[in-house]
């Protein structure tokens, strides 16, 4: 591993380790030891909560720079491509159908609907060698819409008790947090970067085009399979968890790629800490500015994304 | 070195490389030409295994391409695409280390002997002042040697380059032959190369390919092909010689 990208995660861990005090001491109630109240609710509420955020943020960035990589372009994003809102399709019809009684469930159907989204993408937005911005933005929209109408019809088919649940697929939230969930999805994701990062000698090649690639000696076809599969599982995961956050995964490597300007392999790493790092931010800074009420931070992160993608937009070719 | 046997490949229905035999030797400047959509790229893609030949054979120091473990046929092998374009900035040195991919196991990064290969194919191609420049920031004729570099830095036995002189201005047409030259001569590899201006790719190879149809019409060498008969015969247009410094350029007729 070269020297720069240990400088590179000590320092993004720094500001994480930060980020991540800052969020825990925050809140109505002061943190201590001693105090069986507050320490109930620091190990059950507020740490789980920073906990999970730190992860779904680290999951969405490095879903957003996989797919961005895949598909050769800087636009691309779990939120963007639709697979955010297939999964959260897939987690709401879940819920109409009571099936959150049986655990792992909802997240199976997630998962199966975000890569139901991604297999939309393959169809709509791909020609030859590259992917048509413009393609990719409208299949998009289509595809958002469509399952937009999906949460919707399995809201009007989910039982009252239901609904609150199924609403949290709609706001992306992270309050309320367990521990389970924060387990789950940190094992997945660690899983996935492992893939990943075995893939990732094979992915910076794909950045090149993918005749280039097959030129070096890749298999591209199977990079593909993978690097598709493991985004999407991730993807799915999260959504489970949280529902949707959107632009974390645009957000997050555009910003890293401000300071590092390398490949995949470079990215990858600091995607997961840089994406960490927003998200629990996002959820600080949403607690700091309302504290009378919960807001849901994939509002935030959207409002704080929508500028970004506006600015990628007038860039992109 | 390469042989090609009886190779042919349809994209569809249209055929676009129709039984094509030939045989590469050790060190030799080849350039492939012929005219719009004879065929050219696709059979570059054929030796370089980014497309499989529907029917016939590729055989590389006499093994068929398909027995070949991918990564080593890479090692052996430089593929400089029409017009590469990298999806994100990069810097010209983390191109050209990528050349080094092929010898790069699973988990692992360049050691410093790939980064020295690197560095060298770089100065080789007179470019080492643009190490640290990003890709988007450089002319087409820097970015071209940049991609040279690239392909060099896999120290390759064949080399296959499609329209490297393309959108290069004469005077980077004159510098970037000459390396190329200067490439076989001191590694000798062998160089095959697209190239869809006649004057230019007789001026600077030893044996030029003809395709017509996706046929192979003539293998000859440049003082061979440089004549108004096959201009007539294979291009289509009426042309006339002009003799200079010991080549023959082509002079289109005047209607």
């Amino acid at each position: 591993m070269s020297g720069d990208l240990i400088r590179a995660i000590v320092l993004l861990t720094i500001l994480l380790a930060i980020v991540l005090v800052l969020a825990v001491s925050f809140g109505t109630v002061p943190i201590s030891w001693s105090d069986d109240a507050a320490r109930t609710i620091l190990l059950r509420i507020r740490l789980p909560r920073v906990l999970l955020a730190a992860a779904i943020g680290a999951t969405l960035a490095v879903a957003g720079v996989t797919f961005q990589t895949l598909l050769r372009n800087a636009l691309a994003d779990p939120f963007t491509l639709g697979v955010s809102g297939g999964a959260a399709a897939g987690a709401a019809i879940a819920t109409a159908f009571r099936l959150g009684r049986f655990p792992g469930l909802v997240p199976l159907v997630a998962f199966l609907g975000a890569c139901g989204a991604t297999a939309a993408v393959f169809l709509l937005a791909r020609r030859r060698d590259h992917t048509d911005p413009t393609r990719l933005l409208i299949s998009g929209l289509v595809l958002n819409a469509f399952f937009s109408a999906v949460i919707l019809i399995s809201f009007s088919l989910s039982r009252e008790a239901d609904l609150t649940a199924a609403l949290r697929w709609m706001m992306g939230v992270v309050w309320g947090a367990r521990w389970s969930e924060v387990i789950m999805l940190s094992s997945l994701l660690v899983v996935a970067m492992i893939v990943l990062v075995y893939v990732a000698n094979d992915l910076r090649l794909l950045a090149f085009g993918e005749e280039d690639a097959k030129a070096r000696g890749v298999n591209v076809e199977r990079v593909k399979l993978i690097g598709f599969g493991a985004a999407s599982i991730i993807t799915g995961a999260a959504v489970a968890v949280s529902g949707i956050i959107g632009f974390v995964g645009l957000l997050v490597p555009h910003l890293i790629r401000l300071v590092w300007r390398r490949d995949f392999r470079f990215l990858l790493p600091l995607c997961a800490i840089g994406g960490a790092t927003l998200v629990v931010a996002a959820d600080l800074l949403s607690r700091i500015l309302v504290t009378s009420a919960e807001l849901p931070v994939g509002a935030f992160t959207a409002i704080l994304g929508v500028p970004f993608f506006l600015l990628l937009l007038r860039r992109s070719r | 070195m390469i042989e090609v046997r009886a190779v042919s490949y349809a994209y569809g229905d249209s055929s676009a490389v129709r039984d094509v035999s030939l045989t590469l030797g050790e060190g030799q400047l080849v350039a492939l030409t012929g005219p719009n959509g004879s065929g050219k790229s696709t059979l570059l893609k054929l030796l370089t295994r980014v497309l499989a030949p529907q029917s016939g054979e590729v055989l590389f120091e006499g093994r068929p391409l398909g027995d070949w473990p991918a990564k080593e046929y890479a090692k052996r092998t430089g593929y400089l695409p029409q017009d590469p374009d990298p999806a994100f900035p990069m810097r010209a040195i983390d191109v050209v280390v990528s050349g080094r991919a092929p010898y790069l196991g699973r988990f692992s990064w360049e050691s410093v002997s790939d980064w020295e290969e690197a560095e060298r194919a770089l100065a080789l191609c007179d470019a080492a002042h643009l190490r640290d420049r990003y890709l988007d920031e450089m002319s087409g004729g820097e970015r071209k040697r940049v991609f040279l570099a690239r392909v060099l830095a896999g120290t390759p036995r064949l080399i296959v380059l499609d329209e490297p002189l393309a959108a290069l201005d004469l005077s980077h047409v004159q510098q970037f032959s000459l390396l190329l030259r200067e490439v076989v001569n001191r590694t000798g590899c062998t160089v095959l190369f697209a190239a869809h201006d006649l004057n230019w790719a007789s001026a600077h190879s030893d044996r030029m390919l003809v395709l017509q149809q996706g046929m192979l019409a003539l293998d000859a060498t440049p003082a061979e092909v440089m004549t108004a008969e096959v201009m007539r015969s294979l291009f289509g247009f009426d042309a006339e010689t002009v003799h200079v410094g010991g080549k023959t350029w082509i002079v289109p007729s005047q209607a």
